[in-house]
C-alpha cells in the first residue's frame, strides 16, 4: 500500500511518474461516463411496465409500427424527467458532499450528517406549510422557483451557521463540526415540527410523501424549477477544485499559495447550499450519496479535486439511477422511497469503509 | 341481493354492446373497492391500494401502494382503463401523469356522513356505467344509515367519546373534528370528546383528563401495535377517565369503522350499542 | 527586500507583538530567535498576512496587505512549523501544490520534473509516490520544504528577489537534515534570494544566518550579524539562563552549549 500504483504508460507514450494518479483519475472519469450512459439506458427500459423503448424508437421512424399514448407518457413523462431528474440530484448531492468534505477538510462533512438537508427542508417545509398564509407574498412572486429557493436559504443559513461555529483561526474541529451540525439538525427538526403540527390534512400527506425522499414526484416542471439551480452549482464546482486541494494543508498554507481562501468559501458554500437545497426541495431527503460516493472515489483515484469532483458527479448520478429503478421495480406495481434504498445500501457500506480503513489511514 | 344480481346480468349484456365499458379497473380508496364489490363488480376490478383491505378477496388483487404516495408507472403498469380514486390520493404529479396517459381517473368526492356515503355509491356507479344497481345499493345503505341516524336522534344524554387513533409509545394521537372518527361518532350518537382542534393530534395529558370521555376508542390496526387494555392502564391520564373506570373501552377496526363505504350503517348501529346497550337500536 | 515597521499584533485581548522594525535583505539568511512565547512564530505569522497586524510591511516596495493573495504568492512561499494534511495524498501530489500559483520561475517543460529535483534537494529522492501519511515527522517537512521550494523555485524572477519564510524549520530533523536544510537556505540566499527563518537552536543560528534578530516578550531585544547578538549579556536577559557564548577556534563563530550554565 506505500506505493501508489505506477501506471507504465499514457495515451502519449510517456512514462508516468510515481505517485501521479491524475491518468487513473481521467480513465476513472471516462469510465464512469460510460457507465452512467449505461445506467441511465438500463433506467430508461426498466420499470413496473412493460412499455418499450424500442417500440417507440421503431414507432417515430416507421408509420407501420404504433405505440400506444399509454406507453409513449409512461416513456416521455414519467421514465424520462425521472431519470433526468435522478442524474441532476445524484451529482448534485455527491458533489455537495465532496465540496463540503473538502471545505471542512474532513471527510465525515456531509450536508445529511451535519444538518444542512435539514435546513433545508426547514425551508421547504416552511413554503408547503406558510405558502398559502404568511410566506404568500413570497410564493407569487417566485413561482415554482420560491420552494427550491426557500430550500437553497434554509441550507445556505445552516452551512454559514455550521462554519462560523465549527472553524476556528482557519482550522475546523471535526468534534465541533459533527456536535454543532448534530445541534444545528435539531434546531431545523424542531422548526420544522412546529411547522408540522401547524399544517392542514392536505399539506401533512404532501410533507410526508416528501420527507420519505423520493423522486416519484419528477415532472419537467419540476426539472425547471430546480434543474438551473442545480446546474449552476455544480458549474461552480471546477473552478473550486485547485482551490480545495490546496485547502487540504490549511487556509493559511493555501492562502499562502496564493489561494483567494474567503472567496474559496463563500464560493464552495453558496454552491453546496444551491445544491442542496434544490435537491431536498424536489425529492427530500436522500442520504449517504454525499458521503459514500466521494470516499469511495478517494480509496481509488485519491482526493485531487480536479477528478474528485466530476468523478463523483458521474458516480453519485449512476448510484441515484440505480437505487431508483430499485425502488421502482421492487415491490411493483407500489414503490419504495428511494431515502430508504440509499439508507439500507449506503449505511452499511460506509460502515463497512469505516472499519476497513480503521488505523490505516487519518480519515 | 338476488335482485342486484339479475339486474346485473341485464347490465353486463348492455355494457357488452357499448363500447366505452371499462373492464380493467384500479380502486384507491378502501370504500371504494368495497362499493365495487357491494355493487358484483369485482370482475372488473385488476388493482386495488393498500388501504383496501375489505372483502378478503381484494387482498389476492396486486397492490399499487399506499394511495398517497402513488407510483404512476405503477399504476399505469396494470394496465387500466379506467381509475376510481378517493379525494386525496396523490401525490398530485403521479395523478396528472396517470392523467396525461388518457386513462380516465375518477375522483369521488368523500364527506364523512350519511350524503357522502351514498354520494360515493352513486359516483362509482356513474363511473362503472350501472347507475340503476348503485341506485339500488344505495336506497339499502341509506336505510341502513337512516335508520343508525333516527336511533341517534332519540339519544337525550349523549356520550363523550374519545377516538384514540394510536398510542404508540405513550403518546396519545386522538381524533378532533373534521375526521372520519368524527363522523362515525356523531352517526351514532355520541358526542366528540375533543372538538379543539380538526384532524388527529396529539393530546397533553391534561386535556385527556379534561375532556372526560365516558367512552373510548381505540383502533385496531391490525398487527402486532395492538393496543391493550395494559397500555391503558399503564397510560396515566387515560386511567382516571369514565372510560377506563368503567372499562368502557372499545377496539375498533379502521377499515370498518372509519370507511365510510356499505357496512357504514351496521358500523354505526355496533357502535351505538356499545355506548348505549341495545335498548336504542331494538 | 523586505522591511516592517511598528507591527503590533493583539490575540484575543492580548498583545503579543509591541511595535516590532524588521528588515530582511535579498542575498542573506535573517534569523529571528527568542525563547518560547517571545512572539517570533507571531511576527512571522504577521509578515505572511495570516495574522491581522497593525504597522507597515513591504515586499519588494509594495505594501503587502493590499496585496492579492495570488500576487504576494509569488513573491514569497511560507513553511509553516506544522502541518495537518486533511486527506491522504502522495508525496507528488503535495509537492504539485506548490506549482498551483504558477511562479515557480522554470520552463514549462521543466515543471513536470520540479518535484523530483525538490525531492532530491531535500534528501527525499524516490519518496513522490508515498503516501504523506505514511511519512515519519521529519520527512513530512521536509516534503513542506520542498512544496514551498516549488512555489518559488527561481531565487529570482524577472529583476525581483523572492523570499523563503521558513518557521523552525529544522525542528524536528536529525543532525544530518538540520545542516542539508539550513545549506538549502544559504543556498537559495546565495542566488540571490532572501531567507527569513524562526530558528530555536542558536548554533545553527551562529552557522547560517547572516542577520538575526532576537525578540523578547514582542519587543526587539538586539539586531545584527551572529556575532553581534549572541553574547553573554543578551543571552541572559533574553533566555533568563546564564550561558556563556565560546567561539570556534578558526572562524570565530559564536557557539552556546547548555553545559556551560553558571
Amino acid at each position: 500500500m506505500a506505493l501508489v500504483q505506477n501506471l507504465p504508460t499514457t495515451r502519449f507514450g510517456r512514462m508516468r511518474a510515481a505517485g501521479d494518479r491524475s491518468a487513473l483519475g481521467r480513465l476513472v472519469i471516462a469510465t464512469l461516463a460510460l457507465v452512467l450512459v449505461f445506467v441511465s439506458l438500463f433506467s430508461l427500459t426498466t420499470g413496473a411496465s412493460d412499455a418499450s423503448v424500442a417500440d417507440l424508437i421503431r414507432a417515430s421512424f416507421s408509420e407501420d409500427a404504433v405505440i400506444s399514448a399509454r406507453d409513449r407518457v409512461i416513456i416521455y413523462e414519467i421514465r424520462l424527467p425521472r431519470i433526468v431528474l435522478g442524474i441532476l440530484i445524484g451529482a448534485a448531492l455527491a458533489v455537495s458532499g465532496a465540496v463540503m468534505q473538502g471545505l471542512f477538510r474532513n471527510p465525515l462533512a456531509d450536508p445529511g450528517l451535519v444538518g444542512v438537508s435539514a435546513g433545508a427542508g426547514l425551508g421547504a417545509i416552511s413554503i408547503i406549510v406558510l405558502g398559502g398564509t404568511a410566506l404568500g407574498p413570497v410564493v407569487a412572486l417566485f413561482g415554482i422557483y420560491a420552494l427550491p429557493l426557500a430550500a437553497f436559504c434554509g441550507g445556505l443559513a445552516t452551512t454559514l451557521l455550521l462554519y462560523k461555529v465549527a472553524t476556528r483561526r482557519g482550522q475546523t474541529s471535526v468534534a465541533t463540526m459533527l456536535l454543532a451540525g448534530i445541534a444545528l439538525g435539531a434546531l431545523a427538526g424542531a422548526f420544522s415540527g412546529v411547522l408540522v403540527y401547524m399544517a392542514n390534512d392536505n399539506q401533512l400527506r404532501d410533507l410526508t410523501f416528501w420527507g420519505l425522499g423520493s423522486l416519484a414526484g419528477a415532472t419537467w416542471a419540476k426539472i425547471a424549477a430546480a434543474g438551473p439551480i442545480i446546474v449552476l452549482a455544480l458549474l461552480a464546482a471546477p473552478f473550486l477544485a485547485k482551490g480545495l486541494n490546496a485547502l487540504a494543508l490549511g487556509e493559511a498554507a493555501a492562502n499562502h499559495l496564493g489561494v483567494p481562501v474567503q472567496r474559496l468559501k463563500n464560493t464552495a458554500i453558496v454552491a453546496v447550499a444551491a445544491a442542496v437545497g434544490a435537491s431536498v426541495a424536489v425529492s427530500g431527503g436522500i442520504g449517504f450519496i454525499g458521503i459514500v460516493v466521494p470516499h469511495l472515489l478517494r480509496l481509488s483515484i485519491g482526493p485531487d479535486h480536479r477528478y474528485l469532483l466530476p468523478a463523483s458527479a458521474l458516480l453519485g448520478a449512476s448510484l441515484l439511477l440505480l437505487a431508483d429503478a430499485v425502488s421502482r421495480t421492487i415491490v411493483a406495481p407500489a414503490e419504495l422511497p428511494i431515502g430508504i434504498v440509499t439508507a439500507a445500501v449506503g449505511a452499511p457500506f460506509f460502515l463497512w469503509i469505516l472499519l476497513r480503513r480503521r488505523g490505516v489511514l487519518d480519515l | 341481493m338476488t335482485i342486484v344480481r339479475s339486474l346485473l346480468s341485464v347490465a353486463l349484456v348492455s355494457l357488452a354492446t357499448s363500447a366505452v365499458a371499462q373492464e380493467r379497473i384500479v380502486a384507491i380508496g378502501g370504500s371504494l373497492t368495497e362499493i365495487v364489490y357491494a355493487l358484483g363488480q369485482e370482475e372488473r376490478l385488476i388493482a386495488r391500494d393498500s388501504t383496501s383491505l375489505f372483502p378478503a378477496q381484494a387482498l389476492d388483487l396486486p397492490d399499487v401502494g399506499y394511495m398517497r404516495a402513488l407510483s404512476p408507472e405503477g399504476v399505469l403498469s396494470v394496465d387500466p382503463d379506467l381509475i376510481l380514486t378517493l379525494e386525496g390520493a396523490g401525490p398530485p404529479e403521479a395523478v396528472a401523469v396517470i392523467k396525461s396517459a388518457s386513462v380516465p381517473v375518477v375522483t369521488v368526492p368523500e364527506s364523512f356522513d350519511r350524503e357522502g356515503v351514498l354520494a360515493k355509491i352513486d359516483a362509482v356507479g356513474q363511473a362503472l356505467g350501472i347507475e340503476e344497481e348503485a341506485a339500488e345499493l344505495a336506497a339499502d345503505v341509506d336505510a341502513d344509515l337512516r335508520a343508525a341516524e333516527d336511533a341517534a336522534a332519540s339519544i337525550d344524554e349523549r356520550a363523550r367519546v374519545l377516538f384514540i387513533l394510536s398510542m404508540e409509545g405513550g403518546r396519545v394521537l386522538a381524533s378532533g373534528t373534521g375526521t372520519a372518527a368524527n363522523g362515525m361518532i356523531e352517526l351514532a350518537g355520541g358526542q366528540n370528546a375533543i372538538t379543539d382542534y380538526a384532524g388527529y393530534k396529539q393530546l397533553t395529558d391534561e386535556a385527556i383528563v379534561t375532556a372526560s370521555p365516558d367512552v373510548i376508542l381505540l383502533m385496531n390496526r391490525g398487527g402486532e401495535s395492538e393496543p391493550t387494555s395494559t397500555d391503558l392502564s399503564s397510560q396515566q391520564a387515560l386511567s382516571v377517565t369514565p372510560a377506563a373506570q368503567n372499562g368502557r373501552v372499545v377496539l375498533v377496526e379502521g377499515n370498518y369503522v372509519l370507511g365510510f363505504g356499505p357496512r357504514t350503517g351496521a358500523a354505526a348501529r355496533e357502535l351505538a350499542d356499545e355506548l348505549y346497550g341495545n335498548t336504542v337500536t331494538d | 527586500m523586505i522591511e516592517a515597521k511598528n507591527v503590533r499584533v493583539s490575540l484575543g485581548g492580548r498583545q503579543i507583538l509591541y511595535g516590532i522594525d524588521f528588515a530582511a535583505r535579498a542575498g542573506e539568511v535573517t534569523a529571528i530567535v527568542g525563547p518560547n512565547g517571545s512572539g517570533k512564530s507571531t511576527f512571522l505569522k504577521a509578515l505572511s498576512g495570516d495574522l491581522r497586524s497593525t504597522g507597515e510591511i513591504v515586499i519588494a516596495g509594495r505594501d503587502l496587505k493590499i496585496m492579492k493573495p495570488w500576487q504576494a504568492a509569488g513573491l514569497r512561499a511560507v513553511l509553516p512549523q506544522q502541518t495537518v494534511l486533511s486527506f491522504p495524498f502522495t508525496v507528488r501530489e503535495i509537492l504539485r501544490l506548490g506549482l498551483l500559483g504558477g511562479r515557480s520561475g522554470v520552463p514549462v517543460r521543466d515543471l513536470e520534473t520540479l518535484p523530483e529535483r525538490a525531492l532530491t534537494k531535500v534528501d527525499l529522492a524516490g519518496f513522490a509516490g508515498r503516501y504523506y501519511q505514511e511519512l515519519s515527522g521529519g520527512e513530512q517537512q521536509r516534503v513542506q520544504l520542498a512544496r514551498v521550494l516549488c512555489q518559488v523555485w527561481q531565487p529570482v524572477v524577472d529583476g525581483t528577489s523572492r523570499f523563503l519564510f521558513l518557521d523552525e524549520p529544522v525542528s524536528s530533523l536529525d543532525v544530518k537534515h538540520q545542516l542539508v536544510i539550513m545549506e538549502i537556505a544559504r543556498d537559495y540566499a546565495r542566488r540571490g534570494g532572501g531567507v527569513i527563518a524562526v530558528l530555536h537552536d542558536l548554533n545553527l543560528t551562529a552557522m547560517f544566518a547572516d542577520e538575526v534578530m532576537m525578540v523578547h516578550e514582542g519587543r526587539v531585544a538586539a539586531v545584527g550579524s551572529p556575532a553581534a547578538v549572541l553574547t553573554d549579556t543578551t543571552i541572559e536577559r533574553v533566555f533568563d539562563c546564564r550561558l556563556r557564548v565560546g567561539r570556534t577556534p578558526r572562524s570565530g563563530v559564536p557557539f552556546v552549549l547548555p553545559q556551560s550554565v553558571a
